[in-house]
């Protein structure tokens, strides 16, 4: 199934700060298969992963009159939410030391009819696994460890049993890397 | 720009990916609370860039019961701010304090007196409700960690709403707040609300949420830092299951 195209995402939460349901309907259908790939790879167990979907997406409709575009780009606002809550549940979960059914990659589990994407989008996933295939193993390995784990820094650092420093330099490289084949992107 | 702030900016970097933590992070988020435009700037191009990591996973639509869900959420938010049917006396009163108030200051302190009536009568009405729903539990809390004494009553219905009464709680000190959550099996907890308390110790609070995919089993109130909603940090202080 092809996603179809969204008017400008910005009007769109515009309009659900007054309260619009088609807008956040709208708004749903365009971005919570990204957002719940995001929370299945960070949190591995489906129920988490739609409580977090759900989550977010109250946010967005409670908080849309807050967005602006200081925030950056409507996406990039929206995987920040997920990401944060994402992170507070995992790290809770650690300090709570509670064991979870993994599956290295949810997403594979999936029936192809079931994941929406189009030619666009096939190729943005391209070209992001290319980046990160294009980083040294070991900045690719800290930056997922902080990225899709939410491990911090001194974690990443005992778990790689790396010094700290270490660490922080190759984070460090592996964002500037990025950041010089990326660009930053509008979203 | 680079060379004054390498300093900063290479802490932003780790930041950006919430992975600064200890020293460090409370140095950096005190830098960034004196308004640097410079590592603003930074930090907002390199979450840019970052968050776009995500995008090298393949999407996944989610099933269909999770966006029923939220927008019966939102559905429901919106019938109870706008058009839960009330007493005619309390609604035309409203409807006329809504006209004149704007220009009337002595109608606020007498507006606050009958939205406090209304409240009440709305949420005494919402609890007869739950009472009458055969499927609502009623469910004792008990007194834990910090507070033994402390006691409590939950009563919950599986479409995510709830009401929960409490006593004997200690204060709660400067920047806390008491957090209400509920806990599936083999999930995290979730937060639901929070509850005020008097200086008895006694308090009520009303809860809407979110029905969740598997009905919660433990009911827990605890201590938290006030803003607290992801995952509770503090000490439990009341539980629905007796340790």
């Amino acid at each position: 199934m092809v996603t179809e195209p969204m008017a400008d995402p910005i009007s769109v939460i515009h309009r659900i700060a007054t309260q619009n349901r088609d807008a956040f309907s709208q708004f749903y259908d365009r971005y919570s298969p990204i957002v719940y790939s995001l929370a299945l790879r960070m949190l591995k167990a489906q129920s988490d992963a739609e409580d977090l979907l759900q989550e977010v997406f109250l946010q967005v409709w409670r908080q849309a009159t807050a967005y602006s575009v200081e925030r950056g780009s409507p996406e990039a606002w929206l995987i920040n939410i997920a990401r944060s809550r994402a992170i507070d549940k995992l790290r809770s979960m650690r300090r709570r030391e509670k064991s979870f059914v993994l599956t290295d990659d949810p997403a594979a589990a999936e029936s192809p009819d079931n994941v929406e994407t189009s030619a666009g989008e096939s190729e943005t996933r391209l070209i992001m696994n290319s980046a990160l295939a294009n980083l040294p193993e070991a900045q690719r390995r800290v930056l997922e460890l902080a990225y899709f784990d939410g491990l911090s820094q001194t974690e990443i650092a005992a778990r790689l049993a790396e010094p700290l420093g270490t660490v922080k330099t190759r984070m460090r490289a592996g964002i500037l890397r990025l950041r010089g084949m990326l660009g930053t992107q509008a979203a | 720009m680079a060379t004054e702030h390498e300093y900063w900016l290479e802490r932003g970097d780790i930041y950006a990916l919430d992975a600064l933590d200890g020293d460090e992070l409370k140095e950096f988020q005190a830098h960034l609370g004196s308004n640097c435009a410079i590592c603003a700037a930074y930090l907002r191009e390199t979450r840019e860039t970052l968050n776009l990591l995500h995008r090298a996973l393949r999407p996944v639509t989610p099933r269909p019961e999770v966006k029923a869900r939220v927008l019966d959420e939102i559905r429901n938010e919106r019938v109870v701010s706008i058009a839960t049917p009330q007493p005619k006396q309390a609604t035309r009163w409203l409807r006329i304090t809504g006209t004149i108030a704007a220009g009337i200051i002595g109608f606020v302190v007498a507006g606050t007196y009958y939205q406090y009536r209304y409240e009440r009568r709305r949420l005494d009405s919402a609890v007869i409700t739950l009472l009458r729903d055969p499927s609502t539990r009623d469910l004792p809390l008990y007194g834990a960690g910090p507070s033994p004494e402390a006691r409590g009553r939950f009563l919950w219905n599986n479409s995510g709403e709830g009401h929960i009464f409490v006593a004997n709680l200690p204060s709660v000190p400067e920047g806390k707040t008491y957090a209400v959550w509920t806990i599936a099996r083999n999930s995290t907890p979730r937060y639901v609300g929070a509850i005020a308390i008097d200086a008895n110790g006694q308090g009520t609070a009303h809860i809407k949420s979110t029905p969740s995919g598997s009905p919660p089993e433990t009911f827990a109130v605890s201590l938290e830092d006030e803003g607290t909603t992801a995952t509770p940090a503090g000490p439990i202080v009341l539980i629905s299951k007796q340790s």
